[in-house]
């Protein structure tokens, strides 16, 4: 296609009108010429007119040809089939309203889905470049991430490798008023890196960080400056406490930057100040604690495998004189591009839900399918007469896909209402019912409605118009013309089979949901009724700053509501625990979480001592080799031997022989949903070194909670990291569970109404079509019984069809899950018995209604009609 | 489009008149070109004139020939064809096409 040519198309696209009447204009004008030959040649006005058309030919068909040139149309016979659709929705607004609707709703929930997922995971972060920003770690044997010191980030940027720009980086916190403020502790090329401007005063800069003890300054979020400070103009300059250290506010970064990490930040402070803001050797001493986190600027030019090579070189070269189990082993590159980096393993959590949200849009797409379907027959005889016409099917096809992709434009700007109205409603529903703590740890991203959502929509619009629109566009235009023409409607019809097919497929899926949805909510429950093996009530946890750790304790222990004090260096429900490994003489090596405890923390939690004895206080205080095993530990070390006095190796820092001195009853340590720990050993320690306290108390927790938090920040500022109720650690480690029944439960709901719908539609259409036939039935003398009895036995059957594929699927599905959660049954017959039973009854409420209707149908007048 | 395949060599006969009609240099109408195309071709092309229409489209949105409405000799508007530079090194390239496959059948007729 030529320029010229594309003018001339554009020309004849935008100026239709005049073109034509040019192209009259010249026709005419040839016309005229050829009458005026014919009468110069002596003949009457009436043959030279008549000679001049015949040596013409055909001018319409001559016209039709020359448009055809202009190669507009295809744009023309959709403009034709716009105008025919939207001349027979006219007819029928019910429909266009009803399929629209249960369009727009699958559509919306999944655009909702969308964009919640692009704004977290797809779209970039608003920094300069934020595509070649990484996250660099090695790790080890065991594919364990590396934190680094120091010295080894100094290495780093000497060495010059993959990165251009590369930054430390290490989070703090502290809490002012019973909130959490979180930080970063950035090296002093954090912020230039990034490109992050200031909304006020300044940014972070070079000096800031370039050498231990200099001056404290920070910068603070836009969002901590306003929820904070309520946006005061005149902060710059003024003096904030961070854990009980004043430093000056520089500057306020620009709004919308809230860190690069996934938990939102509220202020940013040169490295150089970890000393000050942080319990532990210290970062730039002899120690060389590994603390940092690595975020490196991509070369220009270097692709991501090329710089992934060039790191491992790096890494293995740093840690060739390390000992084995510190070698760096292989390297982890993540993006750092969006709030969350898109992996395998985000995509594998998030697959489920995905497939389950547009398991309804399809269960939307086959209701409206039935819809098509039954109008397209409705219509038999409309586009029998015009195949008989000679119309071509596929123009007929077309036009009929081009109602359905009309149909789709309410539907999307519908489902596009409905899914602002979700996230926003969802996102009510989520402050509302998530554990206080863990709102601080929300990262509220923009969630704009950018081209990757506008191309969802469009697509997922299009795919959908496609899925109820194809099947019911070739069923229809399959007609029999002869039948057809004669109005032998319901003779020749196949659709029935199209048709029992959608239905069956909407069962199936909604069977899917609903059990996957039970076993779903089941599971939670079984986790929240879990024995997790000890008193989580009225234990309060707390960490406790290093530096003001004996006024804390001489506080607690001198507190009336206060009864027992422990220490352990992991609060059990919290969602982590360190691992170390161990070796019996003659026996497996394990790797096994472990906890640092006091005496007192078996009986603040009335864990039982199976067999052996706790720690004594003297232990405890000299930290003698000691170990209590937990059940599980003891036998998978000993196998039913003996294990008290047994010797343990233990490697780590250090490596040390220790020997059991008791065996606990297991309990879990880390997370509900792994269960109990399969391994763990307890080590003494005291309240007096312990950086996390446990505190049993009398009376209502949270006012408790709350007293001791106002309580010791008076006292010492900054001492208390987090202070939460064991319960609170409990239902936050929940939490993500909670939430996802609460979607299954919707979505179940949502499922279970549209496959209601859909088949109380099909019943109502096959009563309609059989009016005829089940006249006669009722003429020749069947009862109510027998008529609701046939009418029922069709979509029961089809029910049972669609039950028993939804239950293979159902099964398949909840066998693959519980191979990874451990309160996950392979079979979890209640949950299936109650999904199935569910799409049972529901199915045969919705036949009935449309059944009764036709037991009333009065054969006489059914029979006048033809 | 879909008629292209039975109607190819009469359409490219019939452009090969007209880009041959407009070789003098001077603007034509349809019914100049027609009339000329007739003389010239002995009314072997007298019928159907209007199929001279979709043949003139084609050759302008081609950019071979280019269109200008203009008053003709009679004083009515009329509009005006006139072959442009890369319509006259399409003819060339046409003619001696032609010429070859004119021989070719001449020859495998003269064998028959």
């Amino acid at each position: 296609m030529t320029l010229g040519d594309l003018v001339l198309r554009l020309r004849a696209l935008m100026f239709r009108a005049r073109v034509e009447q040019e192209l009259d204009d010249e026709v005419e004008f040839h016309l005229a010429m050829a009458r005026r030959k014919h009468l110069d040649a002596g003949h009457s006005e009436e043959d030279a007119a008549r000679l001049a058309r015949l040596d013409f030919g055909r001018v319409g068909s001559v016209k039709e040809d020359c448009r055809g040139v202009r190669g507009i149309n295809l744009f023309e016979t959709a403009l034709q089939d716009i105008r025919y659709a939207l001349r027979s929705f006219r007819r029928s607004p019910g429909f266009v309203l009803t399929a629209a609707g249960t369009i727009a709703l699958g559509l919306g929930l999944n655009l909702a889905l969308f964009t919640l997922f692009n704004a977290y995971v797809l779209r970039p972060i608003s920094i300069r470049d934020p595509y070649s920003l990484y996250g660099f770690t090695w790790t080890d044997h065991q594919g364990r991430g590396h934190a680094f010191s120091w010295e080894e980030y100094q290495q780093l940027e000497k060495d010059n490798t993959a990165f251009s720009d590369v930054a430390a980086v290490q989070y703090v916190y502290t809490r002012v008023d019973g909130h959490v403020i979180q930080g970063q502790l950035v090296t002093g090329n954090y912020f230039q890196m990034l490109g992050i401007t200031s909304e006020l005063g300044r940014p972070l800069l070079p000096e800031d960080g370039s050498a231990p003890g200099r001056e404290a300054v920070i910068v603070l979020s836009y969002q901590a400056w306003q929820s904070m400070f309520g946006g005061r103009p005149d902060i710059i300059g003024t003096k904030v406490m961070v854990r009980g250290f004043p430093m000056e506010v520089v500057g306020v970064a620009r709004k919308g930057f809230q860190d690069i990490s996934e938990v939102p930040r509220d202020f940013w402070a040169p490295l150089t100040m970890a000393g000050r803001l942080q319990d532990g050797p210290d970062l730039f001493g002899s120690d060389h604690p590994e603390r940092l986190d690595i975020v490196g600027r991509l070369r220009p030019g270097h692709s991501v495998s090329g710089a992934k090579a060039i790191l491992t070189t790096w890494s293995r070269r740093i840690t060739a004189q390390l000992p084995e189990d510190r070698k760096a082993a292989g390297i982890l590159l993540r993006s750092k591009a969006t709030s969350m980096p898109l992996t395998p393993e985000l995509l594998i959590m998030f697959s489920p839900l995905a497939v389950a949200f547009v398991l309804v849009l399809v269960l939307a797409c086959t209701n409206v399918a039935s819809m098509m379907l039954a109008r397209a027959v409705a219509r038999q005889r409309e586009i029998g007469i015009r195949l008989s016409l000679g119309a071509l099917r596929r123009r007929l096809i077309r036009q009929l896909l081009t109602e359905s992709i009309l149909l789709t434009i309410p539907a999307a700007i519908l489902g596009f209402i409905i899914s602002r109205v979700t996230i926003d409603a969802s996102i009510r529903v989520m402050f509302a019912t998530v554990p206080q703590d863990m709102l601080e740890l929300i990262h509220d991203v923009p969630r704009p409605v950018d081209w990757r959502v506008v191309a969802f929509m469009v697509f997922a619009a299009l795919a959908s118009a496609l899925l109820f629109g194809l099947a019911p566009a070739f069923q229809a235009t399959h007609a029999n013309v002869m039948s057809s023409v004669h109005g032998e409607v319901t003779s020749d019809l196949r659709p029935v089979r199209v048709r029992n097919g959608l239905v069956i497929a909407q069962i199936t899926v909604c069977t899917l949901l609903l059990v996957a949805c039970g076993v779903l909510v089941r599971t939670t429950m079984a986790m929240s009724a879990f024995d997790v093996g000890f008193r989580t009530a009225s234990v309060i946890a707390m960490e406790v700053a290093a530096s003001s750790r004996r006024p804390v304790m001489d506080a607690l222990a001198s507190d009336p509501e206060v009864d027992t004090i422990a220490a352990a260096s992991a609060i059990p429900l919290n969602g982590a625990v360190a691992t170390v490994i161990i070796r019996a003489d003659d026996g497996p090596t394990i790797s096994t979480a472990y906890n640092d405890v006091s005496p007192e923390y078996f009986g603040i939690l009335g864990i039982r001592i199976l067999r052996g004895r706790n720690f004594t206080k003297q232990e405890s205080a000299s930290e003698t080799p000691v170990v209590i095993l937990s059940a599980a530990t003891a036998q998978s070390l000993f196998a039913g031997r003996e294990a008290v006095g047994q010797i343990l190796h233990l490697s780590g820092k250090p490596a040390r022989d220790v020997r059991v001195i008791g065996i606990a009853a297991d309990i879990v340590t880390c997370c509900i949903p792994w269960g109990k720990d399969p391994a763990l050993v307890y080590l003494p320690t005291t309240t007096a070194t312990s950086a996390n306290v446990l505190v049993r108390v009398r009376g209502e927790v949270e006012a408790v909670r709350r007293r001791l938090d106002m309580r010791l920040a008076a006292l010492a500022p900054g001492a208390i990291g987090d202070i939460h109720s064991l319960d609170q650690y409990r239902a936050a480690g929940m939490y993500a569970f909670r939430a996802a029944s609460m979607i299954g439960a919707a979505l179940g709901g949502l499922a279970l109404f549209l496959t209601l719908t859909g088949i109380y539609g099909v019943v109502s259409y096959f009563v309609t079509q059989r009016t005829k036939e089940i006249g006669i039935r009722v003429a020749l003398g069947a009862t109510t019984r027998t008529v609701v009895g046939l009418v029922l036995t069709q979509s029961l059957r089809l029910t049972a069809i669609g039950i028993g594929l939804g239950v293979g699927l159902a099964l398949g599905v909840s066998r693959m899950l519980a191979s990874n959660l451990v309160f996950m049954r392979g079979f979890d017959a209640a949950a299936f018995a109650a999904g199935v039973s569910l799409v049972a009854s529901s199915a045969l409420a919705a036949g009935y209604v449309p059944s009764r209707r036709a037991a009333r149908i009065n054969p006489i007048q059914t029979l006048r009609y033809d | 489009m879909e008629k292209r395949s039975r109607l190819d060599l009469l359409q490219g006969t019939l452009d090969l008149l007209i880009l041959r009609t407009l070789q003098s240099g001077d603007a034509m109408h349809g019914w100049a070109i027609s009339e000329r195309i007739r003389q010239v071709s002995e009314n072997v092309l007298q019928a159907n004139q209007g199929s001279l229409y979709p043949a003139l489209h084609r050759l302008e949105h081609q950019g071979w020939i280019e269109a200008e409405w203009g008053v003709s000799e009679l004083g009515r508007r009329a509009r005006f064809y006139r072959l442009t530079a890369s319509g006259r090194r399409q003819f060339q390239r046409e003619a001696v096409h032609w010429t070859r496959v004119a021989g070719a059948i001449g020859k495998v007729l003269e064998l028959a």
